[in-house]
């Protein structure tokens, strides 16, 4: 295995799981609700990465990957957007992005 | 013929203008209700001449109406006009209609006038409805519609106590004897199959057994109606009734109705035989007692009130030696008389301001036409000639002695003497004597007017005894001598004694050596042969004892099996010592305790907190993966 | 679509009224009346088309869920018509008892809807399913009825209500489940008659029994009766004895007798002993009561005794009785119980001795009260003593041991004593503190009584008014349970 050999599928692989990782351990330990949904965004992209790539290396004539990402990074971006208005609606309610602050559902 | 309809309905419809009025516009509308009984009179005496040319057996008029369908029976409600029904017509109308009048003067001042005008309405409606019935539960309904209209004016003043409490009593103790009625109707119906008169009484053949309960039950309920002894009680307490209605419904009509409904059922009885023999007994014990009791009270009402309780028991005498004309024609006779008695004592006893007899006296200086009426009514009730209770008890003496039972002819002898000496000590006590009242007048005009004419009706129907006797399809015969003879002298007798004790002037006989030689029967007598004492020891506090220890046993321990859901069969064993509130609750929270319990853990879970449920999906998701790993390998 | 329509009605009304913004909810009594009055209409529509010979009509059968049978299936005859009318003129004249009702108006009068919708599903469902879901629904508004609006202690009341139904109503699910796996379908008409084995139809009555039998109730298992009663709000007490307690001899008849007849047969000794002993118990426990409401309580256990004898009967006069009582108990202990209401209003006491001499002081209540009781004791005329006879006149002739129906014979006369007790006391004598300088009822209180004394006296006087609707039905299902 050396640096000039093509790149395989299996490197792509890795690079999504360390992404998603990175993703997962930041939505997890974050405080704030906008790092949170950074994370959740980088796991998405992840996601994203596999999908293009698994696409390519098995049945690269039909694209159906490629286009499901493109859908995929649309959703994403409403969501996102939708996301930071909730995070901005409870700013303005409760002065603070902190998750820990908000309990409410707590049974 | 189809005015007969009419004549139940017109006092119907006079009820149901008058009951939905505003108190004062009901008082005003008092003569709609004169006006009707009046009219039903008129076509009652129509109703009544029709039938008399011959027509004996066969109903002169028939129709019904179907008011319930149930698979292939009917029931219907009908009118049927016979000789019976068409004279109960004219003794109904024709009492029903003096009373009225009668009342125009004596209630005249009372501000519910309206209303107890609009209840005698609607009682004669149902008197008349249960004279015209063609079968036994059109009977029955209408039998409980009295029975209201006799609640409702029993208690007419129910400001005071005393008529309250009597008008539940009344209402109570006859629907005891109702519950016989209605059980009979049960018996009959899967019997015979049937309430109409013609099949239960002509075409259905009675098996002697289902007879004698079908008549039994109706002899309970008759008992109930007509204060037969043991359920006679209410009848002197209904007396703190109104008096004309008293005359209407406690003297000449509704107590009547049982006797009417034994002479109705009477073929019934003659199947079963022992119920004719029961009926016979019953009859005399209530005679004897009722007479007795009635010559102790000192309560004018409450004397006439024991009067009909006794001659009631004379009619049934009749009824069960068999003589459906005897016993049918006392109560003909005893109703005119009996009525007029009753509103002589009302006249009595507004002029008095009292029902004591012992503060009575004089009476007949002052009140001549008072006077002359009640002592024909006290001459008929004591059965001498010429007035018409003479010729009834005589006809039924007659019966007994033809039907050989020679024992109860001695007892209905020894009730005709009593009764001769309770008239007697009335009468001396009330109208001769000194006077002990002052301002004493004759009554009214309206109120005199139906006294007369009872009187005169009193006087005169004897001498149709033996025509009527054949308009009900029998054999009439005037009055055999011997017999005649011993009744007029037994009769005799009895006033004798009671001018005796009573009416002599200067010298009222002192009773108190009497009362302390024999202490234990005047004792027994004055408080009413213990019957009132031992009903509401044993009968009415008991129950008031069983519901409520009942209610507390439904409070602790039914609600508590039920609640302790498993508790039930554990229960037949030890009911009482475990159950009680304490283990019920326990078990019906239970539930409830242990759902909270299992919340209270589970709800450790929510935390609020986003990233910890998703720590939690985290976590889930790799056991699932690990499960799969190792279920995969 | 007409019993459809009569069905969903009030929850289009009930929805609108829930929906009202807080400051107008006031204008909630307004819809309730129009939809309660729309909806009696169309019963009484329903009633003039009905065809007296013509069985089960106005079918309505679509499918709902295929994958296991069930039916969307509505169906009339002469028994749930005469419910039907019930529910519907017991509703309407609940709105108008509670028009002074200002405590949160919206949901309260959505709450009277939702409760009419369900309680005309119960009588007109003929697939399990919907009878069931109907059943349930029927719990959720009377819950909140007593539980929001009801007395001090109404949340003991609400909740021992809802456990205790719920209870039997599990067993009657049980009792649907068996018949559709032996049976294979939810749909009654097509189980009715089906014959199915002895043993079987023993249990799957007895589940059956247990769920109606508590909401009849019968004794032993009456005992949430009065507690919900003396909490519930007037008209929820009306809804509650009115129509209530019905459901459960109603589902007796329509589905108890025709599906499990043999099982029917077996088990009419026992609950005749029970109808007796709750017809007795019933009366003694309500003359024990000095509670007005409490007395009416216990007083429908006694009557809906007689039904349950009737039902016992297995005999037309029998089961035509019990319907007649069904009928008249609802008219008649809607009249008591809205009286006790109004009465509670403007004296703010129900204990009977500080509640006397009404008729002095109000004699249109005290005379509607009297007229009431007597309707209630039987008092041939009035609508109470028609069913009462009937069911003892088939009890007698039946094959009932007399005994239990001398026992019955003996609650007439106890009924008349507690009722008599009580007119005694409230409706007669001389009036009390709490009853000096009230006011007599008003015209809309009399306008939602009225009704029901027109009522009280055709049905007494014509029985056949009501029995010529019932008695094809009661002779159908007879006919389904195959001979008497």
């Amino acid at each position: 295995m050396s640096l000039l050999q093509p790149v395989g599928v299996v490197s792509f692989m890795a690079l999504a799981a360390v992404l998603f990782s990175l993703g997962l351990y930041g939505a997890l330990s974050r405080k704030s609700a906008v790092m949170v949904l950074m994370s959740l965004e980088l796991m998405a992209n992840a996601v994203n990465i596999n999908l293009v790539a698994l696409s390519r290396f098995t049945a690269p004539a039909e694209m159906t990957g490629q286009i499901f990402a493109v859908f995929s990074m649309v959703v994403s971006a409403a969501e996102i957007g939708l996301g930071l208005a909730l995070v901005l609606a409870l700013y303005r309610r409760s002065q603070t992005v902190e998750l820990d602050a908000m309990q409410e559902l707590k049974g | 013929m189809n005015y007969v309809i009419a004549i139940p309905l017109i006092p119907a419809l006079a009820f149901a203008i008058l009951a939905p009025l505003s108190g004062r516009s009901r008082n005003a509308a008092v003569p709609i209700a004169v006006g009707a009984s009046v009219i039903t009179l008129g076509l009652s005496i129509a109703a009544f001449l029709a039938v008399w040319p011959g027509g004996h057996e066969e109903a002169l008029y028939h129709t019904s109406i179907t008011f319930a369908t149930i698979g292939s029976v009917k029931l219907a409600a009908g009118i049927l006009l016979d000789p019976i029904s068409a004279t109960m017509l004219v003794v109904v109308t024709l009492v029903g209609a003096a009373v009225q009048v009668y009342s125009l003067g004596y209630m005249h001042r009372d501000e519910r006038i309206g209303w107890y005008y609009a209840v005698l309405s609607l009682f004669t409606a149902a008197m008349l409805g249960l004279v015209l019935s063609d079968n036994f539960l059109q009977l029955y309904m209408a039998w409980e519609v009295m029975g209201l209209c006799s609640y409702l004016l029993i208690g007419f003043w129910h400001e005071q106590e005393a008529p309250r409490k009597a008008s539940i009593k009344a209402f109570l103790t006859t629907r005891v004897g109702d519950i016989g009625f209605a059980l009979a109707l049960a018996v009959m119906y899967k019997t015979a199959g049937s309430f109409d008169f013609a099949v239960v009484l002509h075409d259905f053949a009675w098996a002697p057994g289902a007879a004698t309960a079908v008549a039994l039950l109706l002899l309970f309920g008759a008992m109930g109606k007509s204060a037969q002894v043991p359920l006679h009680v209410w009848l002197p307490d209904a007396m703190a009734g109104p008096t004309p209605a008293s005359a209407l419904i406690h003297a000449a009509t509704m107590v009547a109705a049982g006797v009417f409904l034994v002479a109705r059922a009477l073929p019934i009885f003659e199947a079963s035989g022992v119920a004719l023999t029961v009926t016979m007994f019953v009859g005399i014990t209530t005679a004897l007692v009722g007479g007795l009791l009635a010559s102790v009270q000192h309560d004018i009402k409450k004397v006439l009130a024991y009067s009909t309780i006794s001659q009631l028991g004379y009619m049934f005498v009749a009824l069960g030696a068999g003589g459906i004309v005897a016993g049918f024609y006392h109560l003909v006779t005893h109703a005119f008389f009996k009525s007029l008695l009753f509103l002589g004592a009302g006249v009595i006893i507004h002029a008095a301001h009292t029902q004591d007899m012992r503060e009575m006296g004089g009476l007949a200086k002052k009140m001549p036409v008072t006077t002359v009426t009640f002592t024909i009514g006290s001459l008929a009730l004591a059965g001498i000639f010429p007035f018409s209770g003479f010729w009834s008890k005589d006809e039924i003496l007659t019966v007994l002695w033809h039907g050989e039972h020679y024992v109860v002819f001695v007892l209905a002898l020894v009730a005709a003497f009593v009764t001769a000496f309770y008239v007697a000590r009335l009468w001396f006590r009330v109208f001769s004597g000194p006077e002990q009242t002052s301002g004493l007048k004759e009554a009214h005009v309206e109120m005199l007017v139906p006294m007369s004419v009872l009187a005169a009706v009193t006087s005169v129907i004897g001498f149709g005894s033996p025509y009527f006797a054949e308009f009900l399809g029998h054999v009439g015969e005037w009055p055999a001598a011997a017999i005649a003879l011993t009744s007029t002298a037994v009769a005799g007798l009895g006033l004798a004694l009671g001018w005796w004790a009573y009416g002599r002037r200067n010298q009222v006989l002192n009773t108190r050596p009497l009362k302390s030689r024999a202490g234990f029967v005047y004792a027994a007598l004055a408080q009413k042969l213990y019957f009132d004492l031992t009903y509401d020891y044993f009968i009415v506090r008991q129950y008031g004892r069983l519901a409520g220890a009942l209610s507390e046993f439904d409070r602790t321990v039914v609600d508590g099996i039920v609640n302790g859901a498993g508790a039930i069969w554990r229960a037949g064993a030890d009911v009482g010592a475990l159950i009680d509130r304490v283990v019920i609750d326990g078990a019906v929270n239970g539930v409830a305790t242990l759902v909270r319990a299992v919340g209270a853990r589970v709800r450790r879970i929510q935390t609020g907190r986003v990233q910890s449920y998703q720590a939690l999906m985290l976590a889930a998701l790799v056991v699932l993966m690990l499960w799969f790993v190792v279920k995969g390998a | 679509m007409l019993l459809s329509a009569i069905v969903f009605l009030p929850l289009v009304g009930a929805i609108a009224s829930a929906l009202l913004p807080k400051e107008r909810a006031s204008a909630a009594r307004w819809i309730a009346a129009a939809v309660t009055a729309v909806d009696l209409a169309l019963v009484v529509w329903l009633l003039i088309g009905f065809n007296v010979a013509g069985g089960m009509q106005f079918v309505e059968n679509r499918t709902w869920v295929v994958q296991v049978g069930i039916e969307y299936h509505l169906g009339v005859d002469g028994i749930s018509l005469s419910m039907l009318l019930l529910s519907a003129l017991l509703s309407l004249v609940a709105v108008v008892a509670s028009w002074k009702q200002d405590t949160k108006p919206g949901a309260y009068f959505a709450m009277l809807m939702l409760l009419e919708v369900g309680m005309n599903g119960v009588f007109l469902a003929l697939d399990f399913i919907l009878f069931y879901v109907f059943w349930e629904l029927v719990l959720v508004p009377m819950y909140f009825l007593i539980g929001t609006w009801g007395g001090p202690r109404r949340e003991y009341a609400s909740i021992k209500f809802f456990l205790y139904t719920l209870f039997g109503s599990v067993f009657m699910l049980v009792g649907i489940i068996a018949l559709y796996l032996q049976g294979g379908t939810f749909d009654i008409t097509a189980l009715a008659g089906m014959g199915f084995p002895a043993t079987f139809q023993w249990w799957v009555f007895a589940a059956f029994f247990l769920g109606f039998a508590v909401k009849v109730p019968v004794f032993p298992l009456h005992t949430w009766l009065p507690d919900a009663h003396v909490e519930a709000p007037t008209a929820a007490s009306v809804l509650l004895a009115g129509i209530m307690l019905k459901m459960g001899t109603y589902g007796f008849i329509r589905i108890a007798l025709p599906i499990l007849p043999h099982a029917a047969r077996q088990w009419s000794g026992f609950i005749a002993a029970l109808a007796a002993i709750s017809i007795v118990y019933g009366a003694a426990l309500a003359f024990a009561q000095t509670d007005l409401k409490k007395l009416v309580a216990y007083s429908s256990v006694s009557h809906m005794g007689f039904v349950m004898l009737g039902i016992a009967s297995l005999t037309p006069e029998g089961i035509n009785g019990a319907v007649a009582v069904m009928f008249s108990h609802g008219i008649v202990t809607g009249m008591l119980f809205l009286l006790v209401g109004m009465v509670y209003e403007r004296t703010h006491t129900r204990v009977m001795d500080d509640v006397t001499g009404l008729s002095a002081q109000a004699p249109v209540a005290a005379g509607l009260l009297a007229f009431a009781s007597f309707a209630s004791l039987g008092l041939p005329g009035l609508s109470g003593f028609v069913g009462e006879f009937l069911s003892l006149l088939g009890a007698w002739k039946s094959g009932i041991p007399a005994a239990w129906v001398v026992v019955a014979a003996i609650g007439v006369l106890l009924a008349a004593a507690y009722t008599l007790r009580m007119v005694q006391r409230v409706v007669l004598g001389t009036p009390s503190k709490a009853v000096e300088g009230i006011p007599d009822l008003n015209v809309r209180e009399i306008a939602a009584l009225l009704p029901l004394v027109a009522l009280t006296l055709v049905v007494g006087i014509y029985w056949d008014s009501l029995l010529r609707y019932v008695d094809p039905a009661v002779r159908a299902t007879l006919a389904l349970m195959g001979g008497s």
